[in-house]
């Protein structure tokens, strides 16, 4: 082995252990209402963001429309008692050959408390991100997020009971540019299709 | 200053740790789906055994795809059935010829399914959680698992919690398919058992 090839490895590393941060770092502003930094972490030339059933949103502007506008409620004071916990778990992170793209798999599980209707809620939520990263100018960022809800269950009844507490697919004023592309909770059985190949068989 | 070999092989080292939580993580998401040929896929052909909760020990590679293919697998699916578990603060040790290593995890499940050694009744919602000790083998260059060893703490239903149901129901000995030994180790809450950690102390070296 000579050092270019040292250099390539250490590289790889980097990029894996770089993007595993930028995942995380996203629920870190989630959880704490960042959404201008959120925007940040997305590329100028995002493909789309797409969460839960709220629709697909398109480029950089999209990204922009999802969280500032439709989650952040354009910079909206919340009361305190409004909670997100936004876990973000077991990254499988793959870097393709070409170093500057990558795709991730990571899950959630999250505690929230949040306003339905006119009603404080606690719910619990799980899901699992299809991701896409791109390397710019020596940083990772998000090219493309998909977040698949598996449930979003009220604390009093379960997921078994009530897997969803209602459907989030209407906005008064931001609209997505598409409407969801898979948007299959429980107990659909729908299997989010994995980023990565087998790690032993190659398939 | 570190030579080149010196270099490669602290490299490498760093490689396999990473190789095998992506190993692990995999695995998780390949048993929440059910995809248990993908899972079985991920254990080396010599394989020594596979024990979860209290079904049993299975032994080699062959046990392996009893465990997964007939015992999990051979139920007919059903709607509603759920089982996530969730693989959560690899600590991953390499023994120093990096040709096989050890790790613990934690695994917290959300789980909806009947509670099978009753009846094959009305689905119930279930809080699980357990420690992983298992243990890995590098063949041709790729990480595989050699032993998984699923410890379950709790398995309750959703409404009660820990405290008042520390276990429901009972998952084996299977009598179609029979493990080859008894549980080696199953001592749910609250019996105080600690799972033995497979290293030494970081610091003390003890």
């Amino acid at each position: 082995m000579d050092l270019e090839q040292l250099e390539r490895r250490v590289q790889l590393m980097e990029d894996i252990q770089e993007i595993e941060h930028l995942q995380r770092i996203y629920g870190y502003y989630f959880d704490t209402h960042r959404w201008k930094d959120i925007v940040d972490l997305f590329s100028d030339n995002a493909e789309s963001v797409e969460i839960v059933d709220h629709g697909l949103f398109l480029g950089k502007e999209g990204v922009r429309k999802m969280y500032w506008e439709w989650i952040g409620g354009k910079g909206e004071q919340r009361p305190s008692w409004v909670q997100f916990i936004v876990m973000q778990i077991g990254g499988v992170v793959t870097v393709n050959p070409d170093g500057k793209t990558a795709t991730g798999r990571f899950q959630t599980w999250l505690c929230e408390a949040k306003p339905y209707g006119a009603f404080p809620r606690q719910e619990w939520l799980h899901g699992y991100y299809d991701n896409k990263y791109v390397k710019e100018d020596g940083k990772w960022k998000f090219s493309k997020l998909h977040w698949n809800n598996t449930f979003c269950s009220p604390f009093e009844d379960g997921w078994l009971k009530t897997p969803l507490m209602g459907l989030m697919n209407y906005h008064p004023t931001v609209k997505p540019d598409a409407p969801p592309t898979a948007f299959h909770p429980y107990p659909s059985g729908y299997h989010v299709p994995y980023p990565y190949k087998h790690p032993i068989t190659g398939d | 200053m570190s030579t080149l070999e010196d270099l490669e092989a602290r490299m490498t080292r760093l490689e396999d740790i990473k190789q095998i939580e992506k190993l692990q993580r995999i695995y998780g998401y390949y048993r929440d789906y059910g995809d248990w040929q993908k899972v079985v896929d991920l254990f080396s052909d010599d394989a020594e055994s596979v024990e979860v909760a209290d079904y049993g020990v299975y032994l080699g590679k062959q046990g392996v795809k009893r465990f997964y293919l007939e015992l999990l697998g051979g139920k007919p699916p059903r709607v509603g059935m759920l089982s996530i578990n969730m693989q959560i603060q690899g600590v991953i040790t390499v023994d120093p010829k990096g040709k096989t290593a050890k790790g613990r995890w934690y695994g917290f499940m959300i789980e909806a399914r009947p509670i099978v050694s009753l009846h094959e009744g009305e689905l119930r919602q279930l809080w699980g959680h357990g420690i992983y000790e298992n243990e890995y083998v590098k063949e041709n260059g790729k990480w595989k698992i050699k032993k998984l060893h699923f410890y379950l703490n709790f398995r309750t239903p959703y409404e009660d919690g820990w405290l008042k149901t520390p276990v429901v129901g009972q998952n084996g000995p299977d009598k179609e398919v029979p493990p080859d030994l008894p549980p080696t180790a199953y001592h749910p809450y609250p019996s105080g058992f600690h799972v033995p950690c497979h290293w030494k102390h970081p610091i003390t070296g003890k």
